[in-house]
């Protein structure tokens, strides 16, 4: 194996040169922290000129379809297609908007001393990430899903004497240990019952051969546990509130859009790569029916989007409704992936691509107004459609988007979704998707009645800086603009669902 | 029919019942006439002193972490530089990398302070406070 990769060591480290750069950044980010550690405001600046450059090498990735990193003769540790560089592209927007929230956000600043690390650290999960959307191994699955948890548990507590963020570090560290190591146990059944930990393997090992079905499927939901927890799932969805509530508001931003990403990611490649069959002309996927993976998928979606909905219409605290939100959103997406055919991945990365800027947008502006009022409870935001205008109109247009109403982006991404689960005939699943919308809209837009139809003397000034006025922009443009002309969208997520050996 | 399995879980079986019947025998014979001496901890003749619930200084966690990530660097480099020459000088720069980067993390436990042992302060002797002098021993703690 080692002599493999090392016989063409320069084809294969090209392969990641993405990153080699980021881990190049995070190196200079400890080193400049060691050095100069007084001057913390180029630290986003370099974090930033680090991310450009990967995305550069991102770039020519797309459309591109090889291995790297071998392991036998067929074999390899990652792939390199379009679909990893699809979500490669999603996590450094994200990771681009979060490092420029961080600069503002008053809960980062309070720990001067400390930037260097959170850089690095975010770095660390970006890392991780990278490496778990184009993972072809479970160990190297296993791996990156530890480095990004790792990081991202340190950066939930980051603001160590605010005994919310301590409560949620450890919390996330505690549901984060106890689901990596049920993974961890499912992935060594399979490789006992398979003799390998390459999907591709794997696969070509279930295509000729009879496998225990118990054991087969125990293995299979303890591996499911593991990415179920980073996508927040129902059965394994009890971190998703407290610690979206706890984490400073820049990191709960990167771990409903960043980590959940990649944990789609590697779903989808897990289900498609080690139980495809055949190849079959229609788009739908030919699947080993060792699981019924459509039914699993369909009822874990079902009960994930009515339970995110219906928990969120109790809540008072924004950020925990958002929380639940999420969990919702998270159930919209898994319906994409349960319809198995190109056509609802294709619709997932169009949700994905606008959940990132509609779930930002949210809430960086939530981070916004709480670091004028301190408070995230949707009490303390009657009349604030008076008082500020222009955050309150964003708020607006992006819960209007979450909820998926016509003129926003939101609307686009649901309805593929519908679009894809009709021609699969899964009407009923179409029907029970589109009621649980309407119980969204009652939760989002009881923000927006708190925000602008009561009225208060209090009245609230918030400045906001040029730059953040920038950010508000860049997230609300592609909000609308995709809501009318997604064409370009599409076709890039038309073009971004091959994967490696389809 | 038994498997192997069987035959030592039949072992484990006696074993633990076998126990259990020496120590409700022993039980049964032994005299019992406890005395203060005898329910004490024994803590190698000494009388004990305290809790033994203490809080430990955090540095020594540190320093155990310190300790456990050169440990495990050693365990990595061994069959490392055994085998490095097999592999030219992409054998070598793989190791090389590995040392800069645990390098770079010494530095920056050097750096932030970690390795520096906080001594505590001796508190200096005052006299013991009551209601009528608390205002003099503020001042005596201030000089």
């Amino acid at each position: 194996m080692i002599t493999l990769i090392l016989s063409n060591l320069s084809v294969n480290i090209q392969a990641i040169y993405p990153e080699i750069i980021l881990s190049l950044t995070l190196v200079a980010l400890v080193i400049f922290d060691l050095i100069f550690n007084k001057q913390k405001k180029f630290l986003p600046l370099i974090s930033i000129i680090g991310l450009f450059f990967a995305f550069i090498f991102v770039i020519p990735e797309f459309g591109t379809s090889r291995s790297a990193f071998p392991t036998s003769e067929n074999n390899s540790l990652l792939s390199i297609d379009s679909f990893s560089a699809f979500f490669k592209g999603l996590i450094i927007i994200a990771s681009v908007f979060v490092v420029l929230f961080s600069m503002s956000s008053n809960e980062i600043k309070s720990c001067p001393d400390r930037q260097g690390e959170y850089y690095s650290l975010m770095f660390g999960m970006i890392i991780g990430m990278f490496f778990l959307v184009s993972a072809n191994d479970l160990i190297l699955i296993y791996l990156s899903i530890e480095l990004l948890s790792l990081s991202s548990y340190v950066l939930a507590g980051f603001v160590k004497t605010s005994i919310r963020n301590s409560e949620a570090s450890l919390k996330y560290i505690i549901y984060g240990s106890t689901s990596s190591g049920i993974m961890l146990f499912g992935i060594s059944i399979l490789y006992g019952i398979t003799g390998s930990t390459n999907l591709f393997e794997i696969n070509s090992v279930l295509g000729f051969s009879n496998v225990p079905q118990i054991t087969f499927l125990i293995s299979i939901l303890m591996i499911f546990t593991g990415i179920g927890f980073k996508i927040s799932i129902v059965p394994f969805h009890f971190w998703t509130p407290d610690i979206y509530e706890g984490a400073p508001l820049p990191i709960t931003a990167f771990l409903s859009v960043a980590s959940k990403a990649a944990g789609f990611a590697v779903l989808i490649r897990f289900i498609e790569i080690t139980f495809a069959e055949s190849l079959s002309k229609s788009g739908f996927w030919q699947l080993i029916p060792y699981v019924n993976w459509q039914n699993l998928l369909v009822l874990f979606s079902i009960i994930t989007m009515t339970f995110g909905n219906f928990a969120a219409l109790w809540q008072d605290n924004l950020k925990r409704l958002l929380a639940y939100s999420s969990i919702a959103h998270a159930g919209y997406l898994m319906l994409g992936v349960a319809v198995l055919s190109d056509q609802g991945l294709t619709a997932v990365l169009i949700y994905f691509s606008i959940y990132l800027f509609m779930n930002l947008g949210a809430f960086f502006i939530v981070m916004l107004i709480a670091n004028k009022i301190n408070s995230e409870n949707i009490d303390d935001y009657r009349g604030l459609g008076y008082s500020i205008p222009f955050l309150s109109t964003s708020l607006a247009i992006f819960l209007v988007s979450l909820t998926g109403l016509p003129p926003t982006a939101g609307f686009i991404g649901k309805l593929y979704i519908f679009f894809a689960l009709v021609d699969a005939k899964m009407i009923v699943v179409a029907i029970i998707a589109l009621l649980n919308t309407v119980v969204a809209l009652y939760y989002y837009i009881r923000v927006l009645k708190v925000m602008f139809l009561e009225r208060t003397d209090k009245h609230v000034e918030i400045e906001i800086s040029p730059l953040n006025f920038v950010i508000i922009l860049a997230l609300l443009a592609p909000t609308l603009i995709f809501g009318v002309y997604f064409t370009p969208l599409v076709n890039i997520a038309k073009n971004s669902i091959q994967l490696l050996g389809f | 029919m038994l498997t192997e399995f069987g035959k030592v879980f039949i072992f484990i079986l006696i074993a633990i019942l076998f126990v259990i019947f020496i120590v409700y025998v022993a039980k049964l014979i032994r005299p019992a006439r406890p005395t203060t001496e005898k329910l004490k901890t024994y803590e190698c003749g000494e009388n004990p002193e305290g809790s033994p619930w203490i809080k430990f200084n955090i540095r020594f966690y540190v320093v155990a972490l310190i300790f456990l990530i050169f440990d495990v660097e050693v365990v990595l480099l061994i069959p490392w530089a055994l085998v490095y020459k097999n592999f030219g000088i992409a054998g070598f720069s793989v190791g090389l990398i590995f040392l800069l980067l645990l390098g770079l993390g010494m530095a920056y436990e050097w750096r932030k302070g970690d390795l520096e042992w906080e001594k505590p302060k001796v508190a200096p002797p005052v006299v013991k406070p009551n209601e009528n002098n608390l205002d003099k021993k503020k001042e005596m703690v201030e000089v």
